[in-house]
């Protein structure tokens, strides 16, 4: 086909009008490149085109050109490279793909960057996370030791009490300690003593509350009362063989050798 | 005006993939009221069209990727987006599929009724001159084929004309706006 059977074909038309096929497109290139002279036919084509539909057009609102352009998104510095436009295509093919592959690098470099500040972003947040559960663990343990050693002690709290030999000795208050009371439980074969002080007020300042135990109406040292110990109801005091009654006095901290009678508050009968 | 700036389409093309300034300035200066002319033929509401066109613009500027110029010119690949658009947005405001080959295609009309109009935004003279120097079958030739964006086949198909006839035609119409624009250039 010569550049006159095109021009003359209407095909030139359709390609500007945009209803050629992909085929006939493919043909209009290549022509354009054999016969250059077709292109200034394209040109004056799609130039009548423009100008009709620009005469028919209502006229455009000046401010429209400003609200379009603040939806886009613009290169913020004039590139160099775009005022060399001039050039000849092959070498602004290169610069371009050129452009690109640094464009693209520098986006993937940026991109990875961003990652990677993400990630350890993510990384320092988990670890933190992980401490703080390492630590609440370690806690848990502890608490789970003392929660059985304390169970252990009820357990055997609970064993000396259901041991029939045990016996209940009821302390009953008086002087500071009237409607108090105090709970001893004996071993009647072994004579092993335990003491349950969890009725008690604290003893007044530097005092401390201290057993005796009644033998043969004397009074026998059986012990200090540790009001600070959390651990167990029971204390266990000194084993008294034939003891026929208890008595606490209030005395001096580190307890003394022979009872202060006008300090006595808790008293029982076995 | 004298100092304006031209690019060759090739120039135009490396400018807008940089996302230059100046590519859409001149973008819009050289091709806003062409494609407005087109999309408001469509929509026959200036306002609406005014919505259509800054869709247009977005999606020239968004998706100038995947614009390739061996399938085709620069003003063809936007005038499709616009014509696209303008035709979803009658489809969408009207809720009706419109059907390419049974519509009353009338954009052309449109103008002339639109100039009969007593408050008429138009350049009347010009476009006056244009229309009445235009014949009927050419008129109805370059709205369905430029306006509608109808392929030759489909023109060949709605006029019931054999489609040789239609490729001579459509030339003929085109070369009656060229000769028409070359005269009101020189006048």
């Amino acid at each position: 086909m010569n550049s006159k059977e095109v021009i003359s074909s209407g095909l030139l038309e359709s390609y500007v009008l945009g209803t050629a096929s992909a085929e006939e497109t493919a043909l209009v290139n290549r022509l354009c490149r054999e016969h250059p002279e077709l292109v200034k036919e394209i040109e004056a084509i799609e130039e009548s085109l423009i100008h009709f539909s620009s005469q028919v057009s209502p006229s455009l609102n000046k401010a429209l050109k400003d609200k379009i352009a603040s939806g886009l998104t613009f290169d913020a510095e004039e590139s160099p490279v775009a005022k060399v436009i001039s050039i000849k295509n092959e070498t602004e093919g290169r610069l371009t793909i050129y452009k690109l592959g640094i464009a693209a690098s520098l986006l993937l470099f940026l991109t990875s960057l961003m990652y990677n500040v993400q990630l350890n972003h993510k990384l320092s947040r988990v670890s933190g996370e992980l401490a703080e559960l390492n630590a609440a663990k370690s806690y848990l343990a502890e608490e789970l030791k003392v929660q059985q050693a304390s169970l252990k002690t009820m357990v055997s709290e609970i064993q000396i009490l259901a041991d029939p030999k045990v016996k209940t000795i009821a302390l009953n208050g008086m002087n500071v300690l009237e409607k108090k009371s105090a709970m001893i439980h004996m071993n009647m074969e072994t004579s092993e003593v335990y003491f349950n002080a969890s009725a008690l007020p604290a003893a007044p300042t530097a005092k401390q509350y201290q057993l005796w135990a009644i033998v043969d109406g004397k009074p026998v040292d059986a012990g200090m009362i540790d009001m600070n110990s959390t651990a167990s109801v029971f204390q266990k005091m000194k084993s008294i063989k034939g003891a026929q009654a208890f008595a606490v006095t209030i005395e001096n901290m580190g307890g003394s050798p022979v009872p202060t009678m006008e300090t006595m508050c808790l008293l029982g009968n076995v | 005006m004298a100092t304006k700036q031209t690019y060759t389409q090739d120039e135009l093309i490396i400018l807008i993939r940089e996302k230059n300034q100046k590519a859409f300035s001149y973008l819009y200066d050289n091709y806003s009221q062409a494609l407005f002319g087109v999309i408001n033929g469509i929509i026959n509401n200036v306002e609406e069209s005014e919505d259509v066109l800054q869709k247009t613009f977005l999606k020239i500027w968004n998706n100038f990727s995947t614009y390739d110029s061996e399938k085709g010119r620069l003003y063809t690949w936007m005038l499709n987006i616009g014509r696209n658009l303008a035709i979803d947005s009658t489809r969408s405001k009207h809720e009706k599929i419109r059907s390419k080959i049974q519509s009353t295609s009338e954009s052309v009309y449109k103008f002339e009724n639109n100039l009969r109009a007593e408050d008429n935004k138009y350049d009347s003279i010009g476009l006056s001159a244009i229309l009445n120097t235009l014949k009927e079958e050419h008129k109805s030739i370059i709205d369905l084929a430029y306006f509608e964006g109808y392929t030759q086949e489909e023109i060949s198909k709605k006029l019931n004309l054999p489609l040789g006839t239609v490729k001579t035609k459509v030339r003929q119409a085109l070369l009656k706006l060229r000769e028409l624009s070359k005269k009101e250039i020189i006048s």
